[in-house]
């Protein structure tokens, strides 16, 4: 500190400087992640264009903005609206704040000569002003402020200036220090006013830095930390998590299900206090009444009624009530209760993702099996074993049974209704006491906006390989369309849409089309779910994954499909039928053989449209498809050349008129033994081919 | 003294207090924060429920006046090891499971000491039901697991069969309802064509037969084969 000084900013023409540079690096970030459109599946898909409302759509769209109201990231507004006032206040205070720059001294100025002007002028001009302005020539004038110190000084100053103009050094001098003499000092400042750091205020600054390093960092940190801890993966709380594994069995259907989602400590905060048991007994009364034809009594099993029946704890119980009544569209008469009953079911959904995942621990088939058909219940507000067709707007469990004509003991998918000759299907649930023509038309309307997927073909394959060779990485491609239920001319199959030709190795330019490809396709999405009764907007998923059948367990688990590389729908609102190509990355076993999966697709959204397939999974002993490839070189060298190959991937790659060596391409032989979409809980749909859809849907 | 007589007591002990204040703050917190610790851990709930049949088994061991027979004790036994069996199955298929999800984050590390400690406890438990198992029989401790995992599976079994049959009746009452459906719809067309004159029955029973045909089918065969499927139905979701 011998030489420089440090200057605090007295006037305060710094610190605003230095407040807005903190400000704006923390609010401009603030301010970005406010307004940023959210990516969320959920806000950037279509909806299913429907006019029917639902029962209490009121109550639903309450509860959708309530979860918007909570969404609305209040603090980080208020945050960020505080650090724009600050940084406006501080340009205030810079505008208004008189700068007091240091002049610089400048001879030129000094003098009162141009820049331009050459040695001569100057001198010139020097002997003018020694005229005026030297000591014994200019006069006191106490008038205008004039002084003999201060003409003494501007003399002096003059003089400097002309040395620094004409004289060698002097002009070095002023060349290199900016400044006649020489070198001066220099000072530095802290941009902070002076009584921050004065005898009175000191004490209080200290403080305020103990409590911020002290009290607040702990106290944020600690905050943080313990807020990461309270949450599980799936953004539950851990004692909820705890309680669903401790419950979890493998053998609960999905009534058993709904029985271990209400042990949810997330419940609780919805329900506090007096609302734990309020209304209980009138809504069990309601809901779990002995009628016959209650619909309860055909979900709940003995088991689990038993269950609920024995439950001590009465606020479990209430939500475990108000789930059934939720699941069975019961009219609660009671506006706070019918409120909880949709307000428990988001929440139950959250649960229901955990419990997915612990199902998928144990890799149990059934129990994944149950915990997806939960998923698909609660959107759709439906119970266990209801009919798919009361998905549909205005169809009530008479409506349904009345479409399903009673057939069986098995319900219709809405698929499967659809395939009905339209003139049947519209006596079936066209009259009075049922639906009316219009609830009719809507109903369709919305059938025919609903995304099946329809797998058309499924393969193993390894890129760049002809065969599957033992702990390869295979890919497993599913080539599927989205097909509404009961759409007619449907377009044929393009054959060269169910290829999937790899890039060849040495082809950059078709390599890195295909990268582009990925990184700009899967962006297209199918529209939210059509779940008038579910308070929440849901994008849904399908999770695709690979059984062994044998053994009830899960091969391959899931992977899980949002968006598609291709449009679904033209402007127009039209079905475009296009090919999507889903892939799953899994390693191959270790040894050679077959091996036979059963393929599960399901979408978490909507009841029966589950697709179940057997695939057959090919491994080849390393040696032999090293073999057999030499072999392919010998005999057809053509096709093995980069041109070949080109010429096969321009022309599409028709099997047999251009490549004869394309069959052989993909050795995983794949049997399409059984497509069955709809009901996979009983495998006697399978008699209902493709082909028996296509003549059914001609005769509308 | 010398040296001492230079120092001043006064500022040396301001660092000498600022060193005590900072160890002794933190080792009270390390202290309260494990006595906390192992206080949440003592107080977890248990993995399972209280041992009934381990309850009844000793409460009739230590039962003095009548003394009972060693008949029931050995049967008060073997529950006990049938229920140790349940346990234990339970415990071996959730250990790989809760392993996978305490990796993952999505369980709570509660739920993994709680889990241990069952785990001990069972260990316990079974060491405990050999010991007893011998001194009532040598070498029966040997096999009375064995016997014990046989019970456990035919109370299983069993329950599976009866869970099964009792749906029986109400398949059973839906069966004749239908039928009885079917054949008085069957009925009222017969009634219908005997009613029309001759001649027009022949033209309108063409189309007629289209829907009897299914009907009377579905009389035939499905109830038999429906009723398998649903029965396999329900096997495969117990």
């Amino acid at each position: 500190m011998s030489g420089t000084d440090y200057n605090y900013d007295e006037q305060g023409q710094f610190f605003p400087y230095f407040i807005i540079t903190l400000t704006t690096l923390v609010t401009i970030p603030v301010t970005y992640s406010l307004l940023k459109p959210s990516k969320e599946l959920e806000s950037t898909a279509t909806r299913i264009a429907s006019d029917f409302k639902p029962e209490h759509a009121d109550i639903i769209d309450g509860q959708r903005k309530k979860q918007k109201r909570r969404e609305r990231r209040l603090k980080r507004f208020l945050f960020s609206v505080g650090g724009w006032l600050t940084i406006a206040w501080m340009i205030y205070l810079m505008a208004v704040t008189a700068r007091t720059i240091p002049k610089i001294w400048d001879p030129y100025d000094v003098l009162g000569v141009s820049r331009s002007a050459t040695e001569k002028e100057i001198k010139s001009h020097y002997r003018k002003l020694s005229l005026t302005a030297h000591p014994d020539k200019a006069h006191e004038d106490p008038a205008k402020n004039i002084t003999k110190e201060s003409i003494n000084d501007h003399w002096v100053d003059v003089t400097k200036a002309f040395k620094a103009l004409t004289d060698e050094e002097i002009r070095n001098n002023f060349l290199q220090y900016g400044h006649p003499d020489g070198k001066q000092s220099f000072s530095i400042g802290i941009a902070l006013p002076k009584w921050i750091v004065t005898e009175g205020a000191g004490k209080y600054v200290l403080l305020l830095y103990a409590l911020a390093l002290g009290v607040l960092l702990p106290y944020t940190v600690g905050r943080w930390w313990y807020g990461i801890q309270r949450l599980t993966k799936e953004k539950i709380l851990v004692a909820s998590a705890g309680k669903l594994f401790r419950e979890y069995d493998n053998d609960q259907g999905d009534s058993g299900v709904v029985g271990v989602l209400s042990s949810g400590e997330e419940f609780n905060e919805v329900l506090k206090g007096h609302k734990a048991d309020n209304g209980l007994s009138k809504l069990e009364q309601r809901v779990l009444a002995d009628g016959s034809d209650s619909p309860v009594n055909g979900a709940l099993t003995k088991k689990d009624r038993q269950k609920l029946e024995d439950m001590d704890d009465s606020s479990r119980r209430k939500v475990l009530t108000l789930l059934w009544a939720y699941l069975c569209r019961i009219e609660l008469d009671d506006p706070v209760l019918n409120d909880e009953k949709y307000e428990v079911a988001p929440i139950a959904l959250l649960l229901n993702e955990a419990y997915t995942s612990m199902a998928l621990a144990y890799g149990n088939t059934k129990a994944v099996l149950s915990a997806y058909h939960t998923a698909q219940n609660l959107i759709q507000a439906l119970r266990p074993g209801a009919s798919p067709l009361e998905q549909l707007p205005y169809f009530s469990p008479a409506v349904a049974k009345a479409a399903e004509a009673d057939r069986s003991k098995t319900h219709l998918s809405i698929q499967e209704f659809m395939r009905i000759p339209a003139a049947q299907r519209k006596a079936r649930v066209v009259s009075p006491g049922l639906l009316s023509e219009s609830q009719y038309q809507s109903a369709m309307s919305v059938v025919s906006q609903l995304p099946v997927m329809h797998v058309e073909k499924a393969f193993f394959k390894v890129i760049g390989e002809r065969y599957i060779t033992p702990s390869s990485l295979v890919q497993f491609v599913i080539k599927s369309r989205f097909i509404p239920p009961g759409a007619v001319n449907i377009p044929p199959i393009n054959e060269a849409d169910l290829e999937d030709v790899d890039p060849e190795e040495g082809d950059v330019e078709a390599l890195h089309a295909k990268k582009e490809e990925q990184e700009t396709g899967d962006t297209i999405q199918p529209p939210l779910a059509h779940a008038p009764y579910f308070a929440r907007d849901h994008a849904p998923r399908w999770h695709i994954f690979l059984a062994d059948s044998k053994q009830g367990k899960i091969a391959v688990p899931p992977f899980t499909f949002t968006t598609f590389n291709k449009p679904i729908i033209d402007e127009s609102g039209k079905p475009t039928y296009n090919m999507q190509t889903l892939k799953m990355q899994f390693g191959a076993p270790p040894q050679a053989g077959s091996y036979t999966f059963v393929m599960h697709m399901i979408c978490d959204s909507y009841i029966g449209m589950d697709t179940k397939m057997e695939v057959t999974l090919v491994v080849e002993e390393a040696s032999k498809a090293e073999e057999m490839e030499e072999e392919e070189d010998i005999s057809e060298p053509e096709d093995d050349t980069i041109a070949g190959q080109m010429r096969t991937l321009k022309s599409g790659g028709i099997p047999g008129a251009s490549s004869g060596s394309k069959p052989k391409k993909r050795r995983a032989a794949v049997q399409d033994e059984e497509s069955s979409d709809g009901s996979d809980t009983d495998g006697d749909v399978n008699s209902e081919s493709e082909t028996d859809t296509d003549t059914d849907t001609d005769d509308e | 003294m010398w040296p001492f007589d230079l120092v001043n007591w006064l500022t040396l002990s301001i660092p000498f207090a600022y060193l005590f204040i900072l160890i002794g703050s933190l080792s009270v917190f390390a202290n309260l924060y494990r006595k906390r610790q192992a206080a949440k851990i003592a107080h977890l709930e248990p993995w399972f429920p209280p041992h009934l049949q381990r309850n009844i088994y000793l409460t009739l061991l230590h039962q003095e006046n009548p003394k009972v027979p060693d008949s029931i004790l050995k049967a008060a036994l073997l529950r006990r090891a049938t229920e140790d069996i349940h346990r234990i199955v339970q415990i071996r298929n959730a250990k790989q499971a809760l392993q996978v999800l305490l990796q993952r984050g999505s369980v709570g590390d509660d739920l993994w000491q709680r889990f241990q400690r069952a785990e001990k406890e069972i260990e316990e438990e079974l060491r405990d039901v050999v010991n007893e198992a011998n001194a009532f029989a040598p070498n029966w401790g040997t096999t009375i697991f064995q016997s014990a995992s046989e019970m456990a599976q035919n109370a299983h079994l069993r329950e599976r069969i009866s869970e099964i049959q009792a749906t029986g009746p109400a398949e059973k009452e839906w069966w004749e309802k239908r039928r009885t459906e079917i054949s008085s719809s069957f009925m009222k067309e017969l009634d219908e064509e005997k009613s029309t004159p001759a001649a027009d029955a022949t033209t309108k029973s063409i189309p007629k037969i289209g829907s009897d045909d299914d009907a009377v089918i579905v009389e035939a065969g499905g109830p038999t084969v429906n009723a398998g499927k649903a029965k396999n139905k329900k096997k495969g979701k117990h």
